[in-house]
């Protein structure tokens, strides 16, 4: 297990050095407000080129709606934002031929077929791929004639995901792709992602799962009451905690941390 | 244009495949032309009665689709996130639109075709119809109903939406004018009646058919009422829950 995770860092860490990856989303300052809520607290952060950058933190912590904002799904009450040089709230058609969306809930019709929802999400984006290609990539050329309504909820998640890829995206938003979905599942799952980004797409992707985001993340952002706890490549976040630490074990120690000196500045 | 035939074929898919709405389109007209046009409930001499129904029973088609049936599926679309997926492609807010509303008018053709066929069957002939005056009118009832609709569906949860949209069906219905003329109502539901569109459409397209006469001020009373509802439900609007 030390052996193989050791290799991994070595392996990442020379992709860190040896490739340089351009900022696709920049965000400086967020805050997102629902009334009374606070939900994003003034953070700054870069998703890279190329890279998959893991959005990580407990329910609640701030996840989505970061996401949703950087997406243009969502205004942020304040702050800046930049997703390939574009404001996701003024340039919304320009941007959105660029970018592939997985929300949290599908946004599918419950009647609609899978076919049918692939291949009009290919109309959509002007044919940039097939949607007999798009349903080979999730293993659904099964279900083409099922309805959304009756698909399993991993089979939901990789349609999903399928329409995402659609856009043939530079940017992919993933909000829990793999939530409810089977092993074999994740396996697909983790291997489109790591696809997507090899080929230079910016992949963010949030998820409440550590031993998930350990696996698939170049880069992590910790979340939580709505502050970033860590912004760092994995690797360096694992080298500073020591080779065995899971991103669970880092988790709790950052957040332990935050919440004593939170209560060190009350008192 | 490619991107609009899409989503007007996912749109008019979806609608389709919604059974239930069949009953409230074309099932629940029909029979009440037929019921109405076969008896002797209403107020109105048995000679005219079917010239009197006709047009009512237009009117109500197109309340039926643009406002109950476009408000629903909007709603349930809306909580569903359909909407709020959507609005991350290139589809864009006007094509939308615009999809669904040509969706509306393809299925209003075929409930019009159809309850005409039905209303010949039943002897209804007019003699002094002005065909171009009733197009425009029941373009502009088409346009105030799916504002009405689209208002409650952008707000309302998809649950409560759906009563909504229902209830309002069926007060629009009754105090519409449609079966009886509304001075046979208590003076003062008369008088709110007068001035509601559905009660204006119908009276308004009674007069096209039957007389060849347009009402100027019903007529651009029930522009305002498109107006208004159509801008109400653009400010309003929300795209997700």
């Amino acid at each position: 297990m030390s052996a193989k995770s050791c290799e991994l860092r070595t392996v990442m860490v020379m992709n860190f050095s040896g490739q340089s990856h351009e900022v696709a989303i920049s965000v400086r300052d967020l805050v997102v407000d629902y009334k009374q809520l606070r939900a994003v607290n003034k953070i700054s952060f870069d998703v890279k080129q190329g890279q998959v950058t893991v959005v990580i933190g407990p329910n609640g912590a701030g996840k989505t709606s970061t996401m949703e904002v950087c997406s243009g799904v969502r205004t942020a009450t304040s702050g800046k934002i930049s997703v390939l040089g574009l404001d996701p709230q003024k340039d919304r058609s320009k941007l959105n031929s660029q970018i592939g969306v997985m929300l949290q809930d599908g946004g599918v019709y419950p009647s609609a077929r899978v076919f049918e929802v692939a291949q009009h999400y290919c109309n959509l984006y002007g044919n940039r791929t097939t949607a007999t290609e798009l349903l080979d990539a999730v293993d659904l050329n099964r279900q083409r004639k099922t309805s959304w309504r009756r698909l399993s909820g991993g089979e939901k998640q990789r349609l999903s995901l399928a329409l995402a890829l659609a856009a043939k995206p530079r940017v992919a938003f993933l909000d829990e792709p793999t939530s409810g979905v089977d092993i074999f599942g994740r396996d697909l799952i983790r291997g489109i992602v790591r696809r997507l980004a090899d080929d230079g797409c910016a992949v963010i992707m949030a998820t409440h799962e550590l031993d998930e985001a350990q696996r698939v993340a170049d880069h992590v952002l910790m979340f939580q009451d709505g502050n970033l706890l860590a912004n760092a490549p994995l690797a360096e976040l694992r080298g500073s905690a020591g080779v065995n630490q899971t991103l669970e074990d880092i988790f709790r120690d950052l957040s332990n941390n935050s919440a004593v000196s939170k209560s060190r500045d009350t008192q | 244009m490619k991107i609009f035939r899409s989503q007007l074929r996912q749109e008019l898919t979806v609608m389709a495949r919604n059974g239930e709405q069949l009953l409230l389109l074309v099932v629940i007209p029909i029979m009440l032309l037929i019921f109405f046009a076969q008896t002797d409930f209403l107020p109105t001499n048995s000679e005219n009665k079917i010239d009197f129904l006709m047009p009512g029973i237009l009117g109500l088609a197109v309340m039926s689709t643009a406002m109950v049936s476009l408000g629903i599926a909007t709603g349930f679309e809306r909580s569903y996130g359909v909407l709020k997926r959507l609005g991350t492609t290139p589809l864009g807010t006007r094509r939308l639109i615009l999809a669904k509303v040509v969706a509306i008018c393809v299925i209003e053709i075929a409930q019009l075709v159809l309850l005409i066929f039905v209303g010949q069957l039943l002897g209804w002939n007019p003699s002094r119809v002005n065909l171009a005056q009733v197009l425009v009118l029941l373009l502009i009832g088409t346009s105030c109903f799916a504002g009405i609709g689209l208002t409650l569906a952008g707000r309302l949860r998809a649950e409560i939406n759906l009563a909504a949209q229902n209830g309002l069906y069926l007060v629009l219905l009754l105090l519409g004018g449609i079966f009886a003329s509304n001075d046979e109502l208590p003076k003062t539901l008369g008088d709110v009646a007068q001035v509601l569109p559905s009660s204006l459409l119908s009276s308004l397209l009674r007069n096209s058919f039957n007389n060849n006469e347009l009402v100027i001020t019903d007529a651009i009373a029930l522009g305002g009422w498109a107006l208004s509802a159509c801008a109400l439900a653009v400010i309003s609007f929300k795209w997700s829950d």
